[in-house]
């Protein structure tokens, strides 16, 4: 039986909460909101801090158990309240955190995290050990991690930078854009969209980037060893530097750079490849970033 | 939901229509711009595999599937070894989250049984099965549409959440419809086999998360 250490309660007619409670190392939050938003963010203290902020009629609940403390919102009667929630918790607490009509938002965190939405953005940065992040529709980001990290939504972009450990990230309609990645086994897939992948290609890693409908756009680090097969149906392969085909079918050809312990698959069904230098398609990458800030200042 | 007709595109390209089902779509295809944009995609894919060269594959199988064929066996065999192709049995793992799904369904929504399955094709439009799985597929894919139509119904799935997954299975399934008409036309394609499973398996984790947010919606 788990025991209710402490439970507290505000009523509607209150409609913020601001509550603090002192946790444990070892403890999780898990926190569900129907609508709203979540935004947690790691401090130094051994406690959390909820602030809430709800316009329906309901109420905030707190519940402390030996290993976790739940947060969860309910109303009187009515449908669910729509809750934005301000959360500070230790940076070594894990994360549980979903949500159907809700943006979570998560800075700091060095514990494993899983954020679940349907209706929202994902946005994290930091996260040890399994971290999962999935929405339906809205767009799902992931920065400075580590560990083994599932990401995916459906109807938007997946955006990874930063990260190590193994990686998965999957959308249908969106593009996938990882870049300063080290990490032994990346498996990526859109339908819709675009991937582009800019990180280490480790020996003896394998590393599958694939789409449908867009193109595939590869960053080969200096001194990488991979046997790279690609695959496309109806589009064309550009390499800005020379390979050596080692095999060709119709649809797919294979190629070695350096011993090739690594395999790599590039594969899209209309669309391009590109094959770059790591240190090029950081350049362009820079490059786009500088405009965009301007363009932004200019506005 | 998912357009029942773009499954049968192929077919009305084809000419393998009856007169009855060609008039039909047609009547179809004049109000439904999904479907006039897949045919399209049909066309031209069609296109461009007939342009291509035919070669035989680097590897030539058959010879040595032949001679397996036709050479006695050393002893009777005390059991059959079943096989499956790779869609098969994607389509049996389909059927099996969507049955997930279907008692996730009876289980958190009990009220809602009576609930109206989703529009089927037309009784005269009945697909045709193209591969084992397809018909326990469409089936699935019927409860699965019944369970978002409830989801939707009781509010606590938003409408726009439901037209995404709509949206985004009509995605896959233009996918689907354009990897298997390039692997018909060129049947040996290990990457065509391969790219037509990981897309069915596409449709299936969509599923999978749809029915996932069926679940959160209600909790």
């Amino acid at each position: 039986m788990v025991a209710t250490l402490f439970t507290l309660t505000t009523l509607a007619l209150v409609q913020q909460t601001d509550t603090q409670v002192a946790v444990r190392p070892g403890m999780r939050l898990d926190l569900s909101n129907f609508a709203g938003a979540i935004a947690v963010k790691a401090w130094a203290e051994n406690a959390v801090r909820v602030r809430a902020e709800y316009s329906s009629e309901g109420y905030v609940e707190l519940t402390l158990e030996p290993s976790a403390l739940l947060v969860k919102a309910s109303s009187r009667g009515g449908p669910p309240p729509s809750v934005d929630y301000r959360i500070n918790a230790p940076a070594w607490m894990a994360l549980d955190l979903s949500g159907v009509n809700t943006d979570i938002t998560i800075d700091g965190a060095q514990a494993p995290v899983t954020a679940e939405t349907v209706n929202g953005e994902v946005k994290c940065r930091g996260g040890a050990g399994n971290i999962s992040l999935r929405s339906v529709q809205g767009a799902v980001g992931l920065a400075d991690a580590k560990g083994h990290v599932e990401v995916s939504t459906v109807n938007d972009d997946v955006t990874l930078s930063g990260v190590s450990g193994d990686v998965t990230a999957q959308t249908v309609s969106g593009d996938l854009e990882l870049r300063a990645i080290d990490s032994p086994n990346v498996d990526v897939s859109t339908v819709s969209g675009s991937v582009t992948y800019e990180g280490t290609i480790q020996d003896g890693g394998h590393y599958r980037f694939a789409t449908h409908n867009g193109d595939v756009t590869l960053g080969v680090p200096d001194k990488a060893n991979a046997t790279v097969s690609v695959a496309t149906f109806n589009g064309d392969f550009d390499s800005s530097f020379p390979i050596s085909l080692t095999g060709t079918t119709k649809h797919r050809f294979t190629f070695t750079i350096g011993s090739g312990t690594a395999r790599i698959e590039l594969e899209t069904f209309n669309g391009d490849i590109k094959l770059r230098r790591a240190t090029e398609l950081r350049g362009e990458h820079d490059h786009e970033h500088h405009e965009h800030h301007e363009h932004e200042e200019d506005h | 939901m998912t357009d029942p007709w773009i499954e049968r595109l192929s077919e009305y390209r084809d000419g393998e229509l009856t007169d009855t089902e060609r008039s039909a779509l047609d009547a179809h295809l004049a109000q439904c711009e999904t479907c006039r944009g897949v045919l399209d995609e049909l066309t031209r894919v069609v296109a461009r595999a007939q342009s291509l060269p035919d070669r035989p594959p680097a590897q030539d199988l058959w010879p040595r599937i032949a001679q397996r064929i036709a050479a006695p066996a050393a002893r009777p065999q005390r059991w059959r070894r079943i096989a499956f192709s790779v869609p098969q049995l994607l389509a049996a793992s389909i059927v099996v989250a969507l049955l997930a799904a279907r008692v996730l369904w009876l289980t958190v929504a009990p009220a809602e049984r009576g609930a109206p399955a989703a529009a089927a094709a037309p009784a005269t439009l009945t697909a045709r099965v193209a591969w084992a799985g397809d018909a326990q597929h469409d089936a699935a894919i019927a409860e699965l549409q019944a369970a978002l139509d409830a989801g939707q119904r009781a509010g606590r799935l938003d409408s726009s959440t439901v037209r995404i997954v709509e949206h985004n299975l009509a995605v896959i399934d233009t996918a689907i419809v354009q990897a298997r008409r390039a692997l018909a036309a060129d049947p040996g394609s290990t990457y065509l086999n391969h790219h037509l499973a990981d897309t069915m398996c596409r449709k299936r984790d969509l599923l999978r998360v749809a029915t996932m947010a069926i679940a959160s919606a209600r909790t």
